[in-house]
């Protein structure tokens, strides 16, 4: 199989799904790790994952080049959490959870992590959803205020806002 | 540190978003403030340990399988869809060609008396287009952006010249020519409506 990331996305393209394997291989983990914050939620970050993913490979086409593939699948991925966030909220189905800190203590997690950090985990998974995704767009994925705010649907203002209320929250949850 | 502005601006001198006079503002407070800059230890601590969480995860189990299943599934699914959406649009196409027989001269078409069926043509040929232009949302995420904006700048053409054509019916309903103008256009969108749905459906 080639390893080739250009030559694995343009055989994708053209249907090659042992290709689109590969290239799930390579950057499952990068999703899961958003989905997994995202929603606060195993179970839930699966899913997603497993969304993100088929909705990649629906709009493989679309895919240009333009910027790098991994910042096209990430952004693919938040779109993709949180219009499903969006219509289970419509729907009022579901309650969004934020109980559920063991979801980041697996091994896979604490290997990777040191204790401070998995204190951080769990506190971010205890955030209340708004604040959390915006604290996890922000401070741990890099995206900009204007960028959260297109992706979101809420306004810069809001976006700083519940990043702010995300801090102050997370603060007083690891002084404890 | 005190009240919610407080916050926000030690939050924004953390981030590094404040204007150089906000800034010094700041900086001034926080010289006599030792809670306030506690608390400026404190979010740098946050945000750093934030940006320095491990950005990959594996999930627990593969999940490789069942995203393969539902590709496959949704190929299969595609091509019944495919099909459908080739049906309903000739079957659009049929109707329209229809209607806008009845409104062509007395040489191509059976000839009706001036605004006969007029109305009831006019709503069969939005329906139609309606239902074609849903494809055409449905789909417009399979083509090129440009092959998108290039078919919306055409559509508006075609819509222009139809809207001109309605508006000099109503005064003229009689119109043989007119008519004809306004089937030609109709025709016209028709015809990239379908190449809409032949080419998003391939």
């Amino acid at each position: 199989m080639h390893s080739d990331p250009t030559d694995l996305i343009h055989r994708a393209q053209q249907g090659d799904r042992t290709a689109f394997e590969a290239l799930y291989r390579a950057h499952a983990g990068r999703v899961y790790a958003l989905c997994l914050r995202l929603t606060a939620d195993r179970a839930l970050a699966e899913e997603r994952t497993q969304d993100a993913f088929v909705r990649a490979w629906e709009r493989l086409a679309t895919f240009r080049g333009e910027s790098a593939f991994s910042s096209w699948l990430h952004r693919l991925t938040v779109n993709e959490v949180l219009l499903r966030r969006r219509a289970e909220r419509r729907r009022e189905q579901r309650v969004l959870t934020s109980d559920d800190p063991a979801a980041l203590e697996r091994p896979g997690a604490a290997d990777a992590s040191s204790g401070s950090a998995l204190d951080l985990e769990r506190a971010v998974a205890a955030l209340p959803a708004g604040a959390r995704e915006v604290f996890v767009l922000h401070d741990v994925e890099g995206y900009r205020h204007e960028e959260i705010a297109e992706l979101t649907g809420i306004a810069v203002g809001t976006s700083k806002a519940q990043l702010f209320r995300a801090r102050r929250l997370l603060r007083e949850a690891l002084n404890r | 540190m005190t009240g919610p502005h407080m916050e926000t601006k030690l939050n924004e001198y953390v981030d590094g978003t404040l204007a150089a006079r906000e800034r010094a503002t700041v900086e001034a407070h926080l010289v006599d403030c030792a809670g306030c800059r506690a608390a400026i230890v404190e979010l740098r601590a946050l945000v750093t340990a934030a940006g320095a969480l491990p950005k990959s995860i594996a999930p627990e189990r593969d999940l490789w399988s069942a995203i393969d299943a539902r590709i496959a599934q949704r190929a299969t699914y595609n091509v019944h869809r495919a099909f459908w959406r080739g049906a309903l649009a000739a079957a659009a196409v049929l109707v329209i060609v229809l209607s806008l027989n009845r409104l062509l001269p007395p040489s191509t078409a059976p000839y009706r008396p001036a605004g006969q069926g007029w109305a009831a043509v006019q709503a069969d040929f939005d329906r139609t287009t309606s239902e074609l232009g849903l494809i055409f949302a449905a789909e417009r995420e399979r083509l090129r952006p440009e092959t998108v904006v290039l078919l919306e700048r055409n559509l508006a053409i075609i819509d222009a010249a139809m809207a001109e054509s309605r508006a000099a019916l109503a005064r003229d309903p009689a119109s043989v020519e007119l008519r004809g103008l306004f089937a030609a256009a109709a025709r016209q969108k028709v015809e990239l409506l379908r190449w809409v749905v032949r080419v998003a459906a391939s």
